[in-house]
């Protein structure tokens, strides 16, 4: 029973992290049509950024937050204006797209290879072991932490998208975007921005795995391949989609612990992939974007 | 006689290699109806495209209020006062038909006035007012028309452009449309309109412009077009 409890408060924590990551992911995906290979590179990025915020300058990763948020978000901008801005979109844009975000990819790899080299990090603060007692068992103060971030921000942003002319346009922007600048919308703006929001969500993920995990600049592309998961089970219409699919890949890899031996457990995410494509191609909870 | 509200000079528009517009020239004063006839494919959507900035001229100008808009970006030409309510009503389906109208308020100029035009809109359509939690996606047609008509009208527009408002609506919600249109017209709206109903678009219309192949082929007063024999011949049948 114990172990159960502490599997399943495992499985939310994840799931707040996989959600985060996955969301920036399908909102850059459902409004610039772009699959952002680079999201891995970004949540790495955001890793290091807190570890170097923490080390050097003994700043907490919780303060660091927004100073991660800040950089990450300035790195889409960055990147789109640089980059994302002249690739071709749509299908018929796919490999150009993705070939050179990938190469983004590799870049902020080897730049983080340079600066840090190949060790493996991780932050660990005063409370990294700290737990509190929780139905019986004890729970790590700073998974509550993670979780508590990884579900404030997301409903933060759903209220932005909802009630915000600006997270409306973003909305509005990924189901027709002419009928945006025909009520003045500057819907490169809208792109940037909205690339900018999904690479601080990256950024943030990557923070926040870097007080649980450890890392290296390596890290990154088993988180790619988990958001990719949790978007094709959860489309892109609601972030309670995402939530959802993000907590049965959670709860799935988990689980898998106890069935499973532990060199299995990474591929079961894929598997549950492989399912969806083919039996519901479409997403659980249907694809509707950004409604 | 003073300067026109709109003025396209000579403008040539292509897609890509393929031209579309050759030297078109028109002429919209303020407080007028001014129609744009013509038969499908001739370069009518592709003219509101000009003006709205979606598909900027090759040659020749666009003036508004005697101004160039060659340099004005499409999504700064709501603030001057220039809706279009596009061909197939172009909503965004998965918003509801209060977002969709709340986003036609977009505009620095409009938005602090959003609230007074929407109970504008609403008064001139209860039916949005009605659906306004439900998904546009999920309208009627002639609903889906009437809510892109009040999205342009959110903007407060000196002058509407409306492309084939009538297209796939039932006869009695095409008198609507044109009601609403006189209506516009009355409390002093400009209205560019265009139109395949040539009968209905004449009645509410002061003025129309003939397009064929992307040039003008005739104009002149609703009367003068009704009356013209070679339109009466090619488009309404007589
Ligand atoms: N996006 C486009 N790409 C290429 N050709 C187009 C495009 N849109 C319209 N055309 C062509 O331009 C011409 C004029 O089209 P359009 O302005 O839509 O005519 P109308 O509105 O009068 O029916 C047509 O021959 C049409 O095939
Ligand atoms: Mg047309």
């Amino acid at each position: 029973m114990e172990r159960f409890i502490d599997l399943s408060l495992s499985a939310i924590m994840l799931a707040g992290l996989y959600a985060t990551m996955a969301y920036g992911l399908g909102l850059i995906y459902g409004v610039l049509r772009v699959v952002n290979l680079a999201h891995g590179g970004v949540i790495m990025a955001g890793a290091y950024l807190g570890w170097v915020l923490f080390e050097r300058w003994g700043i907490d990763p919780y303060l660091a937050l927004p100073l991660v948020i800040v950089a990450s978000f300035g790195l889409g901008i960055l990147m789109y204006r640089l980059l994302v801005r002249h690739l071709p979109r749509g299908p018929a844009g796919g490999p150009a797209s993705l070939l050179l975000l990938f190469g983004t990819w590799l870049v902020l790899r080897n730049v983080a290879y340079l600066l840090f080299t190949g060790n493996d990090q991780s932050i660990r603060t005063s409370y990294s072991t700290a737990s509190v007692p929780f139905l019986g068992t004890y729970v790590s103060v700073n998974r509550l932490a993670v979780l508590g971030v990884a579900v404030i921000l997301p409903i933060l942003l759903q209220l932005l998208l909802k009630k915000t002319y600006t997270g409306r346009a973003i909305r509005a922007v990924a189901q027709n975007a002419d009928s945006c600048t025909l009520v003045g919308v500057d819907v490169e703006r809208i792109y940037a921005l909205t690339f900018g929001i999904g690479t601080a969500l990256a950024g943030v993920a990557g923070l926040l795995s870097a007080t649980i995990f450890s890392f290296n600049p390596g890290f990154g592309s088993g988180e790619l391949l988990k958001s990719f998961v949790v978007v094709v089970l959860g489309g892109l219409g609601s972030i309670l989609g995402v939530g959802l699919a993000a907590f049965i890949l959670a709860v799935v890899e988990v689980f898998a612990i106890l069935v499973l031996p532990s060199y299995l457990t990474s591929a079961v995410g894929f598997v549950m992939l492989v399912l969806v494509l083919v039996l519901r191609p479409g997403g659980l909870f249907g694809h509707r974007v950004l409604g | 006689m003073s300067e026109p509200l709109l003025q396209l000079d000579a403008i040539d528009v292509s897609y890509g290699d393929v031209q579309v517009l050759f030297g078109l020239s028109l002429e919209v004063r303020e407080g007028e109806v001014v129609t744009l006839l013509g038969s499908n494919g001739a370069g009518k959507t592709t003219t509101l495209r000009a003006i709205s900035g979606l598909r900027p001229p090759r040659a020749g100008e666009i003036r508004y209020r005697g101004r160039s808009l060659a340099t004005i970006p499409a999504a700064a030409r709501a603030d001057l006062g220039i809706s279009l309510v596009p061909e197939g009503r172009e909503l965004w389906p998965q918003l509801t038909v209060r977002e969709n109208l709340d986003l036609g308020a977009y505009g620095a100029r409009a938005r602090p006035h959003a609230a007074r035009n929407l109970e504008r809109v609403f008064a001139m359509f209860p039916r949005l007012a009605e659906r306004s939690g439900q998904l546009a996606g999920s309208l009627s047609g002639g609903e889906q028309q009437m809510c892109a008509i009040g999205r342009a009208l959110m903007s407060e527009p000196t002058l509407l452009m409306l492309d084939e408002p009538s297209l796939g609506l039932s006869p009695l919600l095409v008198d609507q449309v044109m009601n609403t249109i006189s209506e516009l017209h009355a409390g002093g709206m400009t209205i560019l309109l265009v139109e395949q109903n040539l009968r209905k678009a004449l009645q509410v219309a002061q003025r129309g412009t003939v397009i064929e192949t992307g040039r003008v082929r005739l104009e002149g007063t609703s009367a003068e077009l009704a009356a013209n024999p070679e339109i009466r011949a090619a488009y309404l049948g007589i």
